[in-house]
């Protein structure tokens, strides 16, 4: 974390929608970095915020919404907030690049995958007509498809899921990103099709060095191929940490109860499967203490009346909690 | 595709046969007996039973519709009854003038239409959305023959830009055929672009919020692209009806507007034709009509097919 050029640094970044006159904070106040060339998971349930974290990144919130920001998001130090339409268009598609949960939607229906692929080269790149048919070959031999020149033809709806999602991704990659955000690129697939995405994914990082924002429900999904992660509840992060430690040794109550929700599939078999009490605060409420603590079997009288700073515990390691739940500890 | 076309076009051909039923019937279902309907009360016996004798109306009456569908398919409608000429002749001379104004109605619809329906889904909610939308209102609800005497009186009587009624046939130029019909065909136009905005705006709004069209702006393409050539496509399907239905509406004769502006189309003569009780007249004109309907109807079918991939037409 001490890094110093990082590829992409959120600081105290708030999302705000607006609807008949209200306010309601998604996001509020979110710091964290990506190095070049890393996988960061970005790991919550639904309606923490992190669908609306990622999209907020490239701006793509403000077309169906009414949205506002706050802090900066520096991405390559150029503040993406700050950016005219222009300016804003060059990033997209070529320097940060996205893809989406269920790529039958994400396609547009009536263009074959070929046109899809070609455009953001035409947009992007001054190649001439020829040169990009073979680059949209090559990127769908690069994602594994075996016979480019017929899928590259083909329209969405003719492709299998996982066929769609890896269209997706040579779109995304065209122009050869620093960054790839993807919003739970597996979620609409079966497992199998899911275990060759998320391969797919890593050996991009590994052979293209692109960085990887991995937003995802699945701490699974997060021990196997992300370098750190963060956790968000309640459109803030919780805790962060190595992918792998944040799976075997959480630190936040939060992520705890996450990580023991999972069911497993060797050692006992436990007559129940823990789960998190309550359900997910409304964004409207006015929390005084720490978001969690309603729901926090550690919770004390301070975690309901003040809201814990965010503490550095080591080894890469910080949560916004009030104690060491395993120490037994106050951080303070 | 070829297949197909074949297939409607066999399609075609059923429901031109039972809609040729009905046509036959007219003579029926009117009330008295045809003879006394088209010569009147105060006719003698003696010509109601010529005129029966001639129409072959004493005829059984599958004998009679079948020598009509006979004489149908080898292009012979009959004789207008009033007008003493072939009744495809008659229909023939009155049709250039309803498909002219027709196509001109309907360019000047789409020109209205596309582009205010266009921005009011793009710009929801605001002041320009809000100001398109009451004007579709407007039109949906103004009798376009009441726009068409406002249209008159300001552009023929007070300007003189525009003769205030008549028709000048295509053979005497294009520009004073089209300076006898702008005024009808504007006040058909106004009236039809009201639909077709509303779709317009409706349709690309649904498309507005796709997941795909997030991906295009992820894209980085500039919005303009985003919008006509993303979400247009898209939206394509209803709107392209809708301007379909529009263009049979139009194209089976604006019998008000005709009348107004003197136009001597498909829509005066049917008027004409039922006052005269001339049925032959009248079942020729339904029927071409009917053709109308469906061609229009299955080339909106072949377009559906050229804009979305996933209407397959030649499958089962």
């Amino acid at each position: 974390m001490e890094q110093p050029t990082a590829l992409l640094e959120l600081k105290d970044f708030k999302v705000h929608f607006h609807a008949s006159h209200e306010k309601t904070t998604v996001v509020k106040g979110v710091n964290l970095k990506i190095q070049p060339g890393e996988i960061l998971g970005l790991v919550g349930e639904s309606g923490c915020g992190k669908s609306v974290m990622s999209q907020s990144l490239m701006r793509l919130l403000e077309y169906s919404a009414d949205v506002s920001y706050e802090g900066n998001i520096l991405f390559d130090g150029q503040d993406i907030l700050r950016m005219n339409p222009q300016e804003l268009r060059k990033v997209r598609g070529n320097e940060i690049a996205m893809i989406f949960q269920d790529p039958m939607v994400s396609l547009n229906p009536v263009f074959t995958i070929g046109n899809q692929i070609e455009e953001v080269l035409k947009e992007h790149t001054r190649l001439s007509k020829k040169e990009r048919k073979s680059r949209v070959l090559e990127l769908l031999g690069l994602m594994e498809i075996s016979e480019p020149a017929r899928v590259s033809k083909q329209y969405p709806h003719e492709l299998s899921g996982g066929m769609q999602q890896r269209a997706m991704i040579a779109i995304a990659l065209a122009c050869e990103p620093k960054l790839l955000i993807a919003d739970e690129p597996t979620t609409a697939l079966d497992v199998t099709t899911q275990a060759q995405i998320m391969k797919l994914l890593q050996k991009l990082n590994l052979e293209l060095g692109m960085a990887i924002l991995f937003i995802t429900h699945d701490l699974g999904l997060v021990y196997e191929s992300c370098h750190r992660a963060e956790v968000m509840y309640l459109g803030q992060t919780v805790e962060s940490a190595p992918g792998r430690d944040l799976f075997e040794l959480p630190k936040h109550p939060y992520t705890k109860g996450l990580a023991a929700s999972i069911p497993s599939l060797t050692g006992a078999r436990k007559e129940k499967l823990p789960v998190i009490p309550g359900i997910v605060p409304s964004l409207k409420e006015n929390l005084g203490g720490c978001a969690f603590a309603k729901r926090c079997p550690y919770a004390t009288e301070k975690c309901f009346q003040q809201i814990p700073p965010v503490f550095s515990i080591g080894e890469g390691r910080a949560i916004k909690c009030h104690y060491d739940i395993d120490q037994g500890v106050s951080l303070l | 595709m070829v297949k197909y076309i074949f297939k409607r076009l066999g399609s075609m051909v059923v429901i031109l046969l039972i809609v040729s039923l009905f046509i036959f019937s007219i003579v029926y279902l009117i009330p008295g007996d045809a003879a006394t309907a088209v010569l009147g009360m105060e006719a003698s016996a003696e010509d109601i039973a010529n005129f029966t004798a001639r129409m072959g109306l004493d005829q059984p009456l599958w004998v009679q519709y079948g020598r009509w569908l006979g004489g149908i398919l080898t292009g012979d409608f009959g004789d207008s009854i009033f007008m003493r000429r072939p009744v495809l002749e008659a229909i023939g001379e009155h049709l250039p003038p309803t498909v002219s104004l027709a196509i001109f109605a309907q360019l000047i619809a789409l020109f209205l239409s596309l582009p205010a329906g266009i921005v009011a889904a793009y710009k929801k909610n605001t002041a320009l959305d809000k100001g398109v939308l009451f004007f579709t209102l407007l039109g949906t609800v103004f009798p376009s023959f009441l726009l068409a005497l406002f249209l008159m009186l300001f552009f023929s009587v007070q300007l003189m830009w525009f003769p205030v009624a008549g028709y000048s046939r295509l053979e005497n130029g294009l520009w004073e055929h089209l300076r006898f019909l702008f005024l009808p065909a504007l006040s058909l136009g106004i009236a039809q672009s009201a639909l077709i905005t509303r779709m317009t705006r409706a349709s690309l709004l649904e498309v507005l919020h796709t997941s795909y069209i997030k991906t295009a702006r992820a894209k980085g393409l500039r919005e303009g692209k985003v919008v006509m050539k993303h979400a247009l496509k898209n939206a394509g399907l209803p709107i392209i009806t809708t301007i379909g239905q529009s263009f049979s509406v139009l194209i089976t004769g604006a019998v008000v507007i005709e009348s107004l502006f003197a136009i001597p189309g498909i829509g005066r003569l049917i008027l004409n034709s039922i006052s005269r009780r001339d049925l032959p007249i009248i079942q020729g004109i339904v029927l071409v009509v009917t053709v109308f309907y469906v061609v229009i109807n299955i080339i909106i079918d072949l377009l559906y097919g050229a804009i979305d991939p996933r209407v397959r037409l030649d499958k089962e």
